[in-house]
């Protein structure tokens, strides 16, 4: 492998569903990148589609959906185009996923020992007895208490913290080289959320396991990620550095979100507010979705939806950011 | 959306109901069918050669004519006659009409008693709730044959035989009717536990409405799709039966023939070869009973929301 | 200091689970037992609620918080204590006395989706409570009152012959407030009203809530888990866990000096937009279920501080010398 090709790749990813009356596109040329042992954040509201963006990259779309165009490379070979088969060997080995509902991935009629051991041996060819070991010692790296006894226990027999932990353990199971994780900690309570955030960061890090992490939470997103994509209806419209995004968002629609938290308001004062809501996927406005509830829109962006431009290291799709950089340009060599 | 306010037939137009139902070449099939024998039953008098009713136009010598296309039939009878010499066309017609009123009457009934003890039950919880649900557990351990039976025969022995046939309809209906109502108190109260739960039915109260306010305004429109659903097959549910009373006797005389005593009236001569006395209403019968039972499923399809979003 | 306009006194609330009195009975051991278990959501309340503030209820799932919030408004009776609204008792009263109360106390729900009766458009939704409690009110006055109060909230009163669910969740949480503030209440309980909704949709709501609160000169019992808001939104701040209060204060005082350590633990919980890494006080252990309390303080088992005092005796809420009322030992004793 060479070093500069990244861990995973989505190229100009569109992803439609086909419902009566045309299809609708959930997601609009996503391109971003992942690089091994990275932690990226992606950010967006509800209908933003983050979790088809998530999703997606197991290419595990379900019907009426589908990948109408792009590439998702693994190490350069292309998920889009496999088999159903190829697609089995890499989902859970090569990227595992860790969904809000913890639910979702535990069945609850079996205990959690045996969903682990199955979930290996669907993998590996290996004894019951070693792929128990495997499990415990899965367990007791997400620092679970007693993890003996959890493994011959049921999933409803468990606390909504405890569940979440189990469950990146069996992400953990076959040492995948990239973690999906879908809002993992969104129905935790605040206490466990923190906690169940610092394992999941100290475990990337220890193992070097990429983190792919899903959130709406900005808060979580700069405790826990190097870099950040923000989403809007679904489109990228701000990616690079998450400290840089933060502390200075290009795009007004992430300054607006960062500026919307009532942490970022005096006590007691009205908080900034984007007016307006995000558009359904049936009636997403023409050029740039953001532009009805923009304070800086014009005919332009009205028009035609803006192209990435850089400012720092943050890639923007915003007219606003790239007409006022190459203002400076054009300052600049002017005074030059 | 530029059109603030949307008429009625305008939200029909773009609903899912519509929308499903333009794609199911079954459903628009069952529905045209049923549509042409609802029409036809309803308006039997303008469509019928004759009164099956009336005895003066009855000539008992024109009996057991077969229909049209076969060797000694009449063209005056396109279906033949019966053993009284009645013209098949029109007894079918006129006994279609008395069972779909039999089952649109029973169902009626159904519907009303259901959907008051389902709301109380559902809605009242607690010993309302036992109590209303055992009575319903002991109302269908009964079958509707036994309390047809018992009910029918305490009729006809106060009424005697005469005013029976007149109110006969009546009775069949209310057995019916009464027969069945656990099925829909059933649902409703089970729809009805899964609304009070929600957060609508709490703003209500907050907002001090009386108990029956919530249960019929709020709840009760939030409980109808799965009605529908259940009215739509109890109607054949209702009609099967009622044909399976009046082909055991129990039901509509054979003055006043439904489809179920057409059907017994002709099964005595199937023996001497008339077949068409039973055949020809038991056809209908099937035909009927089958569309309705077709758009019924349609209809749970479409309204089970599980379906609905998948 | 004025008399408070809620008051709740000594308030507990059980929830059985054992079902009826046959369900109770077991053959246990050659005998027959009768085995009774409920859930203990509230254990000795004491909130005063002032005209004018917004006292706000912070803690996590389990707490008691919302069961608070329905036996103020009387969807669910108290099994022990009282609720006074205005110096008047009103837990206890029936039928047509609670009518004036209805109208003068209002509430607003968690879930904007469930919130709306679904068969009902936003002109009915919003005739009815105005019809039901001012029946002296004409059609066209019952209309124009509906027409102000949709101004009110921001929602165009044009759009009454829709129904709910042709709009957004943040559309809805305005309508929902719009009803609740159709018959001019003075009080409002609001049972977590932001937390199902988008980041940027939330600051929308909190600004409308705070903007009714000044017009309207509203008192708020505002319930949320979401401690940002509090320090946002909030006049004062009692924060629970598992049915009682374990620390009452002016909500500036809370954020910058909490006594209880489970406030201090709350805090640090809370995902900054400033930190690097997820940087929280751990607890041990797990939340204990409310069926079976631990004896003496509620908190005792996670607590750093926890000594043999606190696992017998029950912590009364104490003020101490900052204003701030605690429920704790430890701060009593100075040894925190």
């Amino acid at each position: 492998m060479k070093n500069d090709t990244p861990l995973l790749e989505v190229k100009n990813l569109d992803v439609r569903f086909a419902v009566r009356g045309g299809d609708l596109t959930a997601l609009r040329g996503i391109s971003f990148s992942l690089d091994k042992g990275e932690r990226l954040g992606l950010v967006g509201e509800s209908g933003a589609g983050k979790s088809v963006a998530a999703f997606s990259i197991l290419n595990l779309i379900a019907r009426p959906g589908y990948i109408a165009g792009g590439q998702i490379l693994l190490e350069g070979k292309d998920l889009a185009a496999m088999s159903e088969r190829e697609l089995r060997k890499i989902r859970g080995n090569r990227i595992a996923m860790i969904f809000q509902d913890p639910m979702m991935t535990l069945n609850p009629v079996l205990t959690i020992g045996t969903q682990m051991v199955e979930a290996i041996k669907a993998h590996r060819r290996i004894s019951t007895k070693a792929a128990r070991d495997i499990a415990l010692d899965k367990l007791r790296k997400v620092q679970i208490p007693s993890p003996e006894k959890r493994l011959d226990q049921y999933p409803h027999e468990l606390s909504g913290g405890m569940r979440q932990r189990v469950i990146i353990a069996i992400a953990l199971l076959l040492d995948p080289e990239i973690i999906v994780a879908d809002e993992p900690t969104t129905a935790l309570d605040v206490t466990i959320q923190a906690e169940i955030m610092a394992l999941l960061l100290d475990l990337c890090e220890q193992e070097n396991v990429a983190l792919m992490l899903i959130t709406h939470d900005l808060g979580v997103v700069s405790q826990v990620t190097q870099r950040m994509l923000v989403m809007y209806s679904g489109r990228i419209i701000e990616q690079g550095p998450t400290r840089e995004i933060i502390n200075d968002a290009q795009h007004p629609y992430t300054q607006g979100l960062i500026n919307a938290l009532p942490q970022m308001g005096e006590p007691g004062a009205r908080l900034f507010q984007i007016p307006g809501s995000m558009p359904s996927l049936k009636n997403v406005p023409t050029g740039c979705p953001f532009h009805p509830r923009c304070d800086f829109a014009t005919d332009q962006c009205r028009q035609a939806m803006p192209d990435y431009v850089r400012s720092g290291n943050v890639d923007v799709a915003c007219y606003e950011v790239s007409n006022l950089i190459e203002q400076e340009k054009r300052m600049q060599e002017a005074g030059s | 959306m530029t059109t603030a306010t949307l008429s009625r037939w305008n939200r029909f137009r773009e609903s899912f109901l519509w929308y499903s139902f333009k794609r199911d070449k079954v459903a628009i099939a069952s529905f045209i069918v049923l549509l042409l024998m609802v029409f036809a039953a309803v308006f039997a008098p303008l469509f019928a050669p004759t009164n099956p009713y009336d005895l003066a136009q009855i000539d008992i010598m024109n009996s057991e004519l077969p229909p049209v296309g076969m060797s000694g039939a009449d063209p005056a009878f396109p279906l033949g006659t019966d053993a009284q010499g009645r013209d098949m066309l029109s007894t079918i017609l006129y006994g279609t009409r008395v069972s779909l009123l039999i089952g649109f009457g029973a169902v009626v009934l159904q519907a009303a008693l259901g959907i008051l003890f389902g709301l109380l039950a559902g809605y009242m919880g607690g010993k309302v709730d036992s109590i209303l649900m055992r009575i319903a557990d002991v109302q269908l351990s009964f079958s509707t044959l036994m309390v047809a039976i018992i009910v029918g025969a305490v009729f006809k022995a106060s009424f005697g035989n005469l005013m029976f046939g007149e109110i006969a309809i009546y009775m069949l209906i209310f057995i019916i009717g009464v027969a069945e109502w656990p099925q829909i108190a059933r649902t409703v109260r089970a729809s009805v536990l899964a609304e009070k739960k929600k957060e609508y039915v709490d703003a209500a109260k907050v907002m001090g409405f009386r108990t029956n306010r919530i249960m019929f305004r709020h709840i009760l429109p939030n409980t109808l799709s799965p009605i529908f659903v259940i009215a739509t097959v109890q109607i054949a549910n209702a009609i099967i039966s009622e044909a399976a009373l009046s082909f055991l006797g129990l039901g509509m005389p054979e003055t006043q023939p439904s489809l179920g005593s057409l059907i017994k009236s002709g099964f005595d001569y199937i023996q001497s070869g008339s077949w068409w006395i039973t055949l020809i209403p038991g056809l209908v019968l099937v035909v009927l009973v089958l569309v309705i039972n077709l758009l019924g499923d349609w209809l749970r399809d479409v309204m089970n929301p599980r379906l609905y979003k998948g | 200091m004025t008399s408070p306009l809620v008051e709740i006194r000594g308030l507990e609330k059980r929830f059985d689970l054992s079902g009826s009195l046959l369900e109770q009975i077991t053959f246990k051991g050659g005998r027959f037992q009768r085995k009774q278990e409920a859930v203990h959501a509230i254990n000795g309340v004491d909130l005063q609620v002032q005209r004018g503030e917004a006292l706000c209820v912070v803690g996590e799932s389990g707490c008691g918080k919302s069961t608070v919030a329905r036996t103020v408004m009387g969807l669910l009776s108290p099994s022990a204590g009282e609720v006074h609204y205005d110096g008047k008792r009103i837990d206890n009263l029936k039928g047509r006395d609670v009518l004036p109360y209805r109208r003068k106390m209002q509430m607003i729900f968690q879930n904007p989706y469930a919130s709306l009766n679904p068969r009902m458009t936003i002109q009915q939704t919003l005739e009815e409570p105005i019809q039901f409690h001012r029946p002296e009110l004409s059609r066209d006055e019952v209309r124009s009152k509906v027409h102000e109060v949709m101004e009110s909230v921001g929602i165009d009163p044009d759009w009454g012959s829709r129904f709910g669910h042709e709009f957004s969740g943040g559309q809805r949480q305005r309508i929902a407030i719009a009803r609740a503030l159709a018959v001019d209440p003075e009080f409002i309980v609001a049972d977590e009203p932001i937390s199902a909704l988008d980041v940027s949709i939330q600051a929308q709501v909190l600004n409308l809530l705070m903007e009714a609160q000044e017009t309207r000169n509203l008192t708020y019992l505002f319930i949320t888990h979401d401690l940002a808001v509090v320090e946002h939104f909030g006049t004062r701040v009692a924060v629970m866990y598992l049915g009682r209060v374990c620390e009452l204060a002016d909500t500036k005082t809370l954020f910058a000096e909490p006594r209880h350590p489970y406030t201090q633990a709350l805090l640090s919980a809370i995902p900054k937009l400033e930190d690097d890494r997820p940087n929280y006080i751990r607890l041990q252990g797990e939340v204990p279920t409310p069926v079976n309390l631990p004896s003496g303080c509620v908190f005792h088992g996670r607590c750093p501080y926890a000594n043999d005092r606190c696992r017998q005796q029950i912590p009364q809420l104490i003020a101490t010398d900052s204003g701030t009322q605690v429920a704790c030992h430890a701060v009593e004793e100075g040894r925190l």
